[in-house]
């Protein structure tokens, strides 16, 4: 499979989340990560983007938010740039779930399903400039022994 | 079809069933928090959700039943989700919600959960 890089802009609205989720749904039944991981990692750019239009931008305040796809044999590569407010994921903590519930917190679970999710989870502050977040899944090799690709149904011409 | 719909019935026992669709995140949650809000405030606290028709939850959308559910509990109530498809019950597994929500297969089941 050869490379493939594509760009999506949207404003920081939350009604541009729908877009964001067909276009990542796009992209990654175009690559070679298994189809049960596409909700997962649909569902880990949303809250990338959830969390940059909640915290990164000022209210009433128009900004951009850039999503670029990089789709190699390798590794699936999300690299996600906003000119908001700057946000360390990296400053904050995984949650206690139980605690989490018994407190009746209903936020502060996106980051942490980020990383549960993507195999790296990178975050570049450019001040002046632009926030950006990289999140990466790596392609897994297949397991020894297994077929490189999948057989051909019985009965196929092919 | 509009984003995120949600049905509403009542059922015996002072169980109210909602039956959701679409998609559940951090452009539709505030719907459903309301939903939620407006059955406490009518002291409802037995609640039956039936995510089945539930194409997509984020954590914006978990966030909504795990602020409420100390609430229902503390009023002698639950909210019980039934039958979520894959992707949604997924999402709740990844957040270790799925030890602390009762899942029920259908609303029958969900409803022996209020019985006793």
């Amino acid at each position: 499979m050869s490379a493939i890089s594509e760009n999506l802009r949207i404003t920081n609205d939350t009604k541009n989340l729908m877009a964001v989720r067909e276009f990542m749904s796009r992209m990654i039944r175009a690559s070679a990560l298994p189809p049960n991981e596409e909700n997962k990692v649909i569902l880990a750019v949303d809250e990338a983007v959830s969390n940059i239009i909640e915290h990164g931008y000022e209210a009433r305040i128009e900004g951009y938010i850039d999503i670029t796809v990089d789709v190699t044999d390798e590794h699936f590569k999300i690299r996600i740039v906003d000119t908001g407010k700057n946000f360390d994921p990296e400053r904050i903590r995984d949650p206690n779930i139980l605690e989490h519930v018994r407190a009746g917190k209903r936020k502060g679970l996106g980051i942490f399903l980020m990383r549960q999710i993507m195999d790296e989870v990178r975050y570049i502050f450019k001040e002046g400039v632009h926030n950006e977040l990289i999140l990466i899944k790596y392609v897994r090799p297949p397991l020894p022994g297994a077929p490189a690709t999948p057989p051909a149904p019985p009965g196929g011409n092919g | 079809m509009p984003e995120f719909q949600i049905k509403q019935q009542k059922l015996q026992g002072g169980v109210v069933f909602l039956a959701v669709g679409g998609f559940l995140d951090a452009h539709t949650f505030e719907q459903m928090e309301k939903k939620i809000n407006d059955l406490f405030e009518e002291n409802s606290y037995r609640l039956i959700v039936d995510l089945s028709k539930l194409d997509y939850i984020s954590s914006a959308g978990a966030g909504v039943f795990i602020g409420a559910i100390g609430t229902a509990q503390e009023n002698d109530g639950n909210i019980v989700l039934v039958n979520p498809s894959p992707n949604v019950k997924e999402v709740f597994d990844l957040l270790g919600l799925s030890q602390i929500f009762v899942f029920a297969s259908d609303v029958n089941s969900a409803l022996q959960q209020f019985s006793g």
